[in-house]
């Protein structure tokens, strides 16, 4: 197990990458704390040394979606938000709440692989070792998912 | 687009109370973690039951040996209850076949067998009956020992004592009991030409009559031993006896 003070080293690292993630899959704020706790109580149990920050980040992106995904999938996700809870979800910045939404309106298949290429910086190589997908299918989602930021947001397409 | 995309995704910061709250959680649960454990404790200690009890029940921790002329070992578990029953010599094994006192207490399969017709028979014909005690735990033992003196208190014939675990594999080497084979050590210690084929036939009694005819008659026979009187009143320091004895009064 890990130390306190690495978990919260990691927490300060890494808590706008896991936000970022939560963004593209949850609706509210009560699960976006869940998915957090998950994480790094996950990481406080991974004893396993990391070759790199990059491998460590990787890791982070990896059991992030993959916490969304069960989160999403859990039969047991039948919580009701109170109003208090629904008031407090965070809303975009103004200028930038298109293009969230455009990205939160893609299939859920689409939106990693849009946030871990237009965003991490990662090629579709890297991104189908991450997301444990065939290269070609990473390509064909890229695809399709700029094609549909573009009818959504309208203009040129610079990617 | 890909810097529309990249500037909004840049403007979403995790929260600090977000942050917070994630720190909080996971120092609970470092917290937590031995509370769980201890939580846990009574499960785990209920499989070791589950899984260990059989094996903790069905081990024996010691063993008594009860030698007239029939031979027999009882095998007994840290509960004190009998979980085996061997003769050693074909009486022995006769008799074994007809008592059922597994998973009696030691001293109720003892009084058992002492109070059985074939032993009773024995008994009143005046034979000998030598119990004794042994297994790896000392304390254990001494305790069986002095259940075992309760059990044969006021039997003029009767014989106790607690032996290591070591000299009865010597005696089972050579196919005896070690009640047996004790009585043999004192008597080949008188008669060199004595040998174990001839003592497995010999009661009990015939062998301490023997022990006693040779006192008798050749106190010189180069033992240092207490003669043994015929009712087998101080066998305490015959060979091959290391451990503690009682006679019945």
């Amino acid at each position: 197990m890990r130390s306190e003070e690495e978990v919260n080293q990691a927490v300060e690292l890494y808590a706008d990458t896991v936000r970022r993630i939560c963004l593209m899959h949850l609706k509210n704020d009560a699960d976006t704390e869940d998915i957090f706790q998950t994480v790094f109580v996950k990481y406080l149990l991974h004893t396993a040394p990391f070759a790199s920050a990059e491998h460590e980040r990787a890791w982070i992106i990896r059991v992030t979606i993959n916490a969304c995904k069960d989160l999403l999938r859990s039969v047991f996700r039948r919580r009701t938000v109170s109003l208090e809870e629904a008031s407090e979800l965070s809303a975009p910045p103004e200028e930038h709440r298109a293009v969230l939404q455009a990205v939160q309106g893609l299939p859920a298949a689409y939106r990693n692989v849009v946030y871990l290429h237009y965003y991490e910086g990662y090629t579709a190589p890297e991104i189908a070792q991450i997301l444990g997908k065939n290269v070609n299918t990473i390509y064909t989602r890229l695809t399709r998912a700029r094609g549909l930021l573009r009818q959504a947001l309208g203009g040129d397409d610079d990617a | 687009m890909h810097e529309k995309l990249r500037a909004a995704l840049d403007s979403v910061h995790a929260e600090p109370e977000l942050k917070a709250a994630t720190r909080a959680a996971v120092a609970r649960r470092i917290r937590q973690r031995p509370a769980r454990a201890l939580r846990l404790a009574p499960a785990v200690c209920a499989v070791m039951v589950i899984l260990g009890g059989p094996w903790l029940y069905f081990t024996p921790t010691a063993h008594i040996s009860i030698d007239i002329n029939p031979s027999l070992e009882l095998g007994i578990n840290r509960f004190d209850r009998v979980i085996s029953v061997e003769g050693w010599n074909d009486d022995g094994t006769a008799l074994a076949e007809t008592l059922d006192v597994t998973h009696l207490s030691y001293t109720d399969a003892v009084e058992h067998i002492l109070s059985s017709d074939p032993v009773q028979t024995l008994l009143e014909s005046d034979a000998a009956v030598e119990i004794g005690v042994f297994g790896d735990n000392a304390s254990h033992c001494a305790r069986l020992l002095a259940g075992v003196e309760a059990c044969t208190n006021g039997r003029q014939n009767a014989h106790c004592y607690q032996a290591g675990s070591e000299e009865v594999e010597q005696a089972h080497n050579c196919g005896l009991s070690y009640g047996k084979y004790r009585a043999y050590l004192e008597l080949a210690a008188l008669d060199p030409s004595v040998t174990v084929e001839q003592v497995q036939g010999m009661t009990m009694r015939q062998i301490r009559e023997r022990i006693a005819a040779l006192s008798d008659s050749a106190p010189a026979a180069g033992s240092a031993e207490t003669p043994v009187s015929g009712n087998h009143q101080n066998q305490q320091t015959g060979p091959g006896h290391h451990g503690a004895g009682h006679h019945g009064e």
